[in-house]
């Protein structure tokens, strides 16, 4: 199956610091390994995961073998680059920020709890993966476990929508 | 806690070394690895419980003392002799 | 992917120690007794009153260990055997010298938040247990604030202030490289208590850096 990974700029991974075999006019090489969930294996974001990880740089990835799904990702054995997702970048990033916090502002109003409002401009800097948690721990608070999973399938379909990967 | 949305940084700091032993389910570790993503404060802090830990370990572990050494070379050579 | 690489590669040169051992070869048991000796003394000190004592009970157990090497069949690590031996060794020893083991108190203790609950947002803040403020960015340090030898006596400073549970644990994890399971055998403890006690060690030594660094 095909899937999304994000990385740090350099090219490795957000929490292993695997230097991934980027493609280069094709795919990279292909990586092994053993799918120990959370402990190993290749680690990848469905469309609707997107949100939950926002990171740097966005790769598509090719999973092979055994995809075990999870709430948040999909781990598996084999897995290699594809290509780059060009879309992804600063200004895009800026853009999907903005949108978070703008929901963030909409969702406090709606529901009357501006005292959630102080917390979004001040996490600005910080970039889209706070953003997009402020928003939907803002729609936590103001309608429980399931309006925060609505506000992250919002997110991930923004995203999907803009990216070009629908 | 796998029941949970998210986690905040007030429990992060308490889950960190359970983290770093790889000892969290891995919906916790979800959680975990989400919050250090978003949160420049819990991944610093993070980064200081991996520099603790290596700061830790260059203290130099004790020598075995000269008489120690003699008396377990001389127990060593009984032993072969039997 | 590293960390099991090395430990492979000491199971390795422990088997190889041991073959040589057992055909009576003196250099292998002094390598032995090198590699394990800190731990050993560290454990054994855990057990009896003083460092006198302690030293003559690792030797004790090395003469115990020699006797039963032929025995030894690998089912656990060699220093957990080793250790199960010194702690046998020990607690005999403790007896005799009347030393108040204290092996219940090896139980953590009450709630020991890793950091002080002030420096997060109120439970009736919005955002409650967000940090009010972020700790520290050490990777901006230059490297000589870490290596300088006074940053290291923070650390020593900090672990010897730490209770004695405390201290033997994080003495045995991050120091001498030990794994869980050799803790939880040597110490009698828990999995889940060796975990307890390691994590409030490291976040008091955390503390007493952070206090040194960022002042």
């Amino acid at each position: 199956m095909n899937a999304y990974k994000f990385l740090r700029t350099d090219g490795t991974g957000v929490f292993t610091r695997f230097a991934w075999p980027l493609p280069d006019r094709g795919p990279g090489e292909w990586v092994e390994a053993e799918p120990d969930p959370c402990r190993a294996g290749i680690h990848a974001c469905r469309l609707g995961d997107l949100p939950y990880w926002a990171g740097r740089v966005l790769y598509e990835i090719e999973l092979d073998g055994h995809v075990v799904e999870h709430k948040t990702k999909v781990v598996a054995p084999r897995g290699r680059l594809l290509r780059r997702i060009d879309a992804w970048d600063d200004a895009f990033r800026s853009g999907y920020t903005r949108y978070c916090a703008d929901r963030a502002h909409e969702i406090a109003r709606e529901n009357g709890i501006e005292r959630w409002e102080e917390v979004i401009e001040p996490s600005i800097p910080e970039g889209p993966a706070l953003l997009g948690f402020v928003a939907a721990r803002i729609a936590d608070a103001a309608g429980g476990a399931d309006a925060y999973h609505a506000e992250r399938a919002r997110q991930a379909d923004w995203l999907a929508e803009r990216l070009g990967l629908v | 806690m796998a029941d949970h949305e998210h986690i905040s940084c007030q429990e992060v700091v308490e889950l960190v070394n359970d983290y770093l032993d790889q000892t969290l389910e891995p919906d916790e570790t979800s959680l975990f690895e989400q919050h250090i993503n978003f949160c420049d404060g819990c991944d610093w802090y993070l980064n200081q419980m991996r520099t603790t830990i290596s700061t830790v370990g260059r203290i130099t572990e004790d020598e075995v003392p000269p008489e120690t050494r003699d008396k377990l070379l001389s127990a060593f050579r009984e032993w072969k002799r039997t | 992917m590293t960390e099991a690489g090395l430990q492979d590669r000491t199971a390795a040169e422990e088997t190889e120690l041991l073959a040589r051992l057992r055909a009576g070869d003196e250099r292998a048991f002094e390598a032995l007794v090198e590699r394990h000796y800190p731990t050993m003394l560290a454990v054994a000190r855990h057990y009896v009153k003083t460092r006198a004592v302690a030293e003559e009970v690792v030797q004790d157990a090395w003469l115990g260990v020699l006797k039963g090497i032929d025995r030894f069949e690998g089912r656990s690590s060699l220093r957990t055997w080793i250790l199960r031996i010194l702690v046998n060794t020990a607690k005999t020893r403790g007896v005799r010298e009347a030393r108040s083991v204290p092996f219940a108190s090896l139980a953590p203790q009450g709630d020991e938040p890793a950091v002080e609950p002030e420096r997060f947002r109120s439970a009736d803040d919005p955002f409650s247990g967000h940090w009010r403020a972020y700790p520290g960015n050490w990777q901006r340090l230059p490297d000589e604030a870490l290596a300088e030898r006074e940053t290291l006596d923070v650390v020593l400073a900090a672990i010897h202030e730490l209770p004695p549970p405390q201290r033997i644990v994080i003495t045995m994890r991050d120091i001498q490289g030990c794994d869980p399971e050799e803790v939880c055998e040597a110490l009698e403890v828990s999995e889940g208590n060796q975990r307890v006690l390691l994590h409030r060690a490291r976040s008091k030594v955390r503390s007493a850096l952070e206090r040194h660094l960022d002042g």
